[in-house]
C-alpha cells in the first residue's frame, strides 16, 4: 500500500486521470454516429427480415430488390453516414443531399461504418438485397420501389 | 514525512498497464479524428442559377419544421420563398422525379436546409452540414 500511495502522488494522478478523461470522453464521441439504428416499418408482413423459416434466416423481404453483385463493390452516391441496423448483417445508410429517404443494405460481407464520403466503398457482396425508405408523417419509413438510378448510383463508380 | 516525500515514486503495474491502455485508447481515437472520413462533409453543386440573397431567418425554419411530410409544397413554399439554388434532380422513387431545393441558414451560413419534392408533394428536410 505504501508503494501505490507512493507511486500515485501529485502528477501521476494528474496525468493518469487527464488520460482516462480524455479517452472516455473521446471514445464516446467517435461512437455516437455510429451506433445501431433501428428503424421503425410502416409495412408490417408476417416474414420480416431478419426472422427465420425452419432454421433458416430471412435475407431478404417484400420491399427487397437483390442484386447478384458476384463480390463486386457497392458505393457511396452522396456524402453522408452509414450505421449498423438492429436487423443483423444489414446497414443503413443515409444523405442529407436526398431528404426523406434512407437506405437499408443487407448482404454486405463487411460493412463500413461512421461518415461516408462520395465514391467510397461501402462494402462488397454476392447478393445485395436493397431497399428504399420513405419518412412518414407518423415516424415511420415506408418501404417504396427504388429507382433504376439510385441503384445504378449505388452498384458503380 | 520529509523523507518520504523524497523518495522516488514506485510504478505500480496495473496502474501503468491501465495508464498505456488508456492512451492506446487514446490514440485510435484521434486517428479517426483526423481521418477525412469524419470530417465534415462538401456541398453538393447547385445546379443553374444561384440566388445569393437567399437565406432562411430563424422564424421561417422554425415555420417549416411544423409542415409534416406530404403537405403540399404550395405550403413549403409560402413559408421559404424562393430557393438559393436547386441540387441536380434525381429520381430515388421509380416513376417520381424527385427536386431539391437549397436554403442556407441566415444564423449560420455554413449549414443549408435541402427540401425535397416530389410533384406537388413535399417529402421532406435534411440539414446540410460543411
Amino acid at each position: 500500500m505504501p508503494a501505490i500511495a507512493s507511486a500515485f502522488n501529485r502528477p501521476w494522478r494528474t496525468l493518469w486521470l487527464g488520460a482516462m478523461a480524455i479517452a472516455l470522453l473521446s471514445t464516446a464521441c467517435s461512437q455516437a454516429p455510429t451506433s445501431v439504428r433501428t428503424v421503425p416499418i410502416q409495412q408490417s408482413w408476417e416474414l420480416q427480415l431478419g426472422s427465420t423459416v425452419g432454421k433458416h434466416r430471412i435475407a431478404g423481404g417484400l420491399g427487397d430488390i437483390s442484386i447478384e453483385m458476384k463480390g463486386d463493390r457497392v458505393y457511396i452516391p452522396f456524402d453522408g453516414e452509414v450505421q449498423a441496423n438492429n436487423v443483423a448483417g444489414c446497414y443503413i445508410y443515409s444523405t442529407p443531399d436526398v431528404p426523406a429517404y434512407i437506405f437499408r443494405l443487407c448482404g454486405l460481407k463487411s460493412g463500413k461504418t461512421g461518415r461516408v464520403r462520395s465514391g467510397d466503398t461501402l462494402g462488397t457482396a454476392d447478393y445485395l438485397h436493397f431497399a428504399a425508405l420513405r419518412r412518414q408523417p407518423e415516424g415511420t419509413w415506408a418501404l417504396v420501389e427504388p429507382s433504376k438510378e439510385m441503384l445504378e448510383r449505388m452498384i458503380s463508380k | 514525512m520529509k523523507r518520504h516525500s523524497l523518495e522516488r515514486p514506485t510504478l505500480n503495474p496495473l496502474m501503468v498497464g491501465g495508464l498505456v491502455v488508456a492512451m492506446v485508447g487514446l490514440l485510435v481515437d484521434l486517428r479517426g479524428m483526423v481521418s477525412p472520413t469524419t470530417a465534415g462533409g462538401h456541398h453538393e453543386a447547385c445546379q443553374g442559377t444561384v440566388n445569393s440573397q437567399v437565406t432562411l431567418s430563424r422564424e421561417q425554419l422554425a415555420q417549416l419544421l411544423t409542415v409534416p411530410e406530404r403537405d403540399s409544397r404550395d405550403r413549403v413554399s409560402q413559408i421559404a420563398g424562393a430557393p438559393y439554388c436547386q441540387l441536380q434532380n434525381i429520381q430515388v422513387r421509380a416513376g417520381v422525379a424527385a427536386e431539391r431545393q437549397v436554403y442556407p441558414l441566415a444564423f449560420d451560413p455554413q449549414t443549408r436546409l435541402v427540401i425535397l419534392y416530389e410533384g406537388n408533394e413535399y417529402a421532406g428536410y435534411r440539414f446540410s452540414f460543411q
